[in-house]
């Protein structure tokens, strides 16, 4: 309980912080969390993956990361993952850890996306290291739930 | 038993909270005078009884009881006061505060990033949650005794 604890206080300190100052825009400040999640996911599942095989396909990857990233990170896994089969992902978490105790309906909706910028870096730097060029995006309609959803990047 | 209200104060005597459940006789003024009053009292209070106690204190739980009504005052380490009015016959209510403390404080306010520190709580959530675990507990009751 006390580790959890510690990587939630982090994690909304480095929010804050990125939001400081007057003439910073939302933009900007939600690029510089998702930059730090990406560079913390790349390395995250080097570590993370050293004992395991490689995996068999796309899918497989990502259902890595629905159960076992989000087991390490999140303590639990992601409720739903649905596939358009064509490079769309969409991961449906309804109970996300860092929403779930700002509010259970609409309220702070408006600044939910911020805690989610780190997440969908850190989802994009996992995959990124697992061979998958992607970009990841979040939406919330309603707290704690929330969607991130894959597209992947085919060349 | 019933639980009437509670006030929540942060260790500068700001109300940070104010959550009512049966209420019968309003004290006549606003919400902030009744809250200065009543910070001011626990603090005189709490000053007389460290001074002239005959026996050794328990710290951080501290109960007076009138014909009418009994207060509870519960101080965390980090100097926020809990002070719950119940009637006279409630039983288990340190218990009751600590887990308000320990399960919606800390979780719902402390954890809550848009929640600013010693500022009133604005949460629904909180609300939602101190409301849920006030309603289960024992000295609560849909009549009063």
């Amino acid at each position: 309980m006390a580790e959890e604890a510690v990587f939630d206080l982090v994690h909304m300190e480095a929010v804050s912080y990125v939001f400081q100052g007057e003439k910073i825009s939302e933009d900007e400040a939600v690029a510089k969390l998702e930059h730090m999640g990406f560079a913390t996911g790349y390395r995250l599942v080097e570590r993370l993956t050293r004992e395991s095989g490689r995996f068999k396909d796309e899918l497989d990857i990502m259902k890595y990361i629905c159960k076992d990233l989000w087991v390490t990170v999140y303590k639990k896994q992601i409720d739903n993952l649905r596939t358009n089969h064509q490079g769309v992902y969409v991961l449906h978490d309804n109970r996300f850890r860092f929403l779930s105790r700002m509010a259970a309906g609409k309220q702070y909706l408006q600044y939910a996306p911020r805690y989610l910028a780190f997440t969908c870096g850190l989802v994009r730097g996992c995959l990124a290291n697992l061979g998958i060029t992607c970009v990841v995006t979040a939406e919330v309609t309603q707290l704690p739930a929330c969607k991130f959803q894959i597209q992947v990047q085919r060349g | 038993m019933t639980i009437y209200n509670l006030y929540i104060f942060d260790r500068d005597g700001q109300m940070l909270y104010y959550g009512e459940w049966t209420r019968k006789k309003q004290s006549g003024m606003s919400r902030e005078e009744e809250a200065k009053l009543m910070y001011g009292m626990i603090f005189s209070i709490k000053s007389f009884v460290t001074k002239m106690s005959p026996v050794d204190l328990r710290e951080g739980y501290l109960t007076y009881c009138t014909n009418k009504y009994r207060l509870h005052l519960f101080e965390t380490p980090s100097r926020i006061k809990f002070v719950l009015n119940t009637d006279v016959g409630a039983q288990g209510i340190k218990e009751l505060l600590h887990q308000i403390y320990t399960q919606v404080y800390v979780e719902y306010v402390s954890f809550n990033p848009m929640c600013p520190l010693n500022k009133p709580i604005e949460s629904e959530l909180f609300a939602a949650k101190l409301d849920e675990v006030v309603r289960q507990s024992p000295a609560y009751a849909s009549r009063p005794a």
